[in-house]
């Protein structure tokens, strides 16, 4: 896989494939940045990343801001949809997790707070094309 | 005795009292707590909670007519939840305990829904089946017993509560949009749209991102047609979408109560107060001559009456804790018993 990544994916198989393959390269310490409109498959491709690692209970963490996974790698998986301002951010503990260069962190809605992100890291950016096709833009950062 | 409960897993601060099994406080920090005490809060920082909980500790006790040296047993949520929040009411709890010379229960939050049933004068009967709906989870339980809670199945994806938040947001509506569905519905006609039902590998499993997405479709493709939403049609939305919604619950919800042989069922969580969730399952309930049990209102949505219940309800059947305990994000793996396990 090479960066940046373009494709369109037509189907959800072909997205997972996309996850497997960067789900290769990721490595303890990395933080993957989501954006993308509501249901353009944010959580869906943290999900077919986790898959890789053993995880299989991946879910939507927009309630609980932030979901922890432990299988072959640890995850912290965030969502700021809900979040008003970045103060709630550090309230939370963001910058902790962050600091944990044990875990892979990944964040969707990244975007709502572009500030308080780490330089190094994948951005993954998902634009919804019809239904079932989504345009995949991968970055290193 | 004298049941003090905390509460701080999320966005919520509670406090509840029981006394000699009579609930005498149940306050929650939205409803209860005002700026009198400290001002402007972020909604969502540990910080708030730590700002609330002793206020709202004393205006507790107050109502209960208890000054707290009568207090018997302190419970707190230990999680799942968010750790910052978590850590407030709990280690508050441990020191009060403490210092009090009292045991201390600390209290899964998800169990504290699952016995909530149990705060009303009518209560479950075991073997019943639980079906726990609220922002972060969506499950659907068989409780065996008070120690043996079999988990049937769970949203795979996004849980009903977000899901009733998602759409509202699409409609224009702000955060929390629950309630704003509800009400949206009423006025609009259920049948208008047919919004898709998940079919999943595991039978009494939930999905409701494609139907969150299938709502989504639909209201970009009115857009695109006639500009914007106009009243009527976010009516007819609310309504088709509750409906799916209200569906996939019941069928999933029949399914099992074809299959075990339960005494009642109990609808508990933040969802379960939709009012025509609430008919619904207990119109199938009455339809399977169970015994239906939804909590009231204020134990729905996340409240420390329910911690309070549990806790001295584990305290009842001998468990004990050390001061040790700490918070946890997420569920414990293997909290519940799996269904390939227990058949």
């Amino acid at each position: 896989m090479e960066f940046p990544l373009k494709e369109i994916s037509g189907s959800k198989e072909n997205t997972k494939k996309i996850a497997d393959e960067f789900a290769k390269l990721l490595k303890p310490g990395d933080v993957v940045c989501l954006n993308g409109d509501l249901g353009s498959g944010k959580t869906f491709f943290v999900k077919a990343v986790c898959v890789n690692f053993g995880i299989n209970e991946v879910n939507s963490p927009t309630f609980a801001i932030v979901n922890e996974y432990f299988g072959k790698k640890k995850i912290y998986h965030f969502d700021f949809y809900r979040l008003k301002n970045e103060e709630e951010l550090m309230e939370i503990g963001f910058y902790e997790y962050l600091n944990d260069t044990e875990a892979i962190t990944f964040i969707e809605w990244s975007d709502k707070f572009p500030d308080i992100l780490p330089q190094h890291r994948f951005d993954v950016n998902i634009k919804t094309k019809n239904e079932n096709s989504r345009e995949i833009e991968i970055i290193r950062l | 005795m004298n049941v003090l409960g905390i509460e701080s897993s999320c966005d919520e601060t509670s406090i509840a009292v029981i006394s000699n099994g009579e609930l005498k406080a149940n306050l929650i920090s939205s409803q209860d707590f005002h700026a009198e005490y400290g001002g402007v809060i972020p909604e969502l920082s540990s910080r708030a909670h730590l700002q609330i909980i002793l206020p709202l500790l004393k205006k507790a006790l107050k109502e209960s007519g208890i000054s707290l040296n009568q207090i018997d047993l302190v419970t707190a949520t230990a999680g799942p939840g968010l750790i910052g929040a978590l850590l407030v009411g709990l280690s508050f709890a441990k020191g009060l305990a403490y210092s009090l010379n009292v045991p201390f229960v600390p209290v899964n939050h998800i169990e504290g829904h699952i016995f909530s049933g149990f705060l009303m004068k009518e209560k479950p009967e075991f073997p019943y089946l639980c079906l726990v709906v609220s922002g972060g989870h969506t499950l659907l339980l068989l409780v065996k017993n008070d120690s043996e809670i079999i988990k049937l199945g769970s949203t795979i994806d996004d849980a009903v509560g977000e899901a009733f938040d998602k759409v509202a947001k699409m409609l224009g509506f702000e955060y929390p949009g629950g309630p704003l569905i509800q009400r949206y519905a009423e006025k609009g006609n259920p049948d208008s749209i047919k919004f898709p039902i998940a079919k999943l590998k595991n039978k009494y499993d939930f999905s409701f991102s494609g139907l969150k997405t299938a709502v989504l479709r639909y209201v970009e493709s009115v857009k695109k047609e006639t500009g914007e939403l106009n009243e009527e049609t976010k009516c007819n939305i609310a309504a088709s979408f509750q409906k799916a919604i209200i569906e996939a619950l019941l069928i999933k919800t029949k399914l099992a109560l074809v299959e075990f042989d339960v005494k009642s069922i109990s609808l508990v969580g933040g969802v379960a107060a939709n009012k025509p969730l609430r008919e619904s399952i207990t119109q199938l309930g009455n339809a399977f001559d169970k015994k239906v049990v939804i909590p009231d209102l204020s134990y729905c949505g996340d409240n420390a009456a329910m911690i309070a219940y549990r806790g001295m309800r584990l305290h009842q059947l001998g468990y004990k804790f050390s001061f040790d305990v700490t918070a946890y994000a997420r569920m414990p793996e293997r909290f519940f018993k799996s269904y390939e396990n227990s058949l």
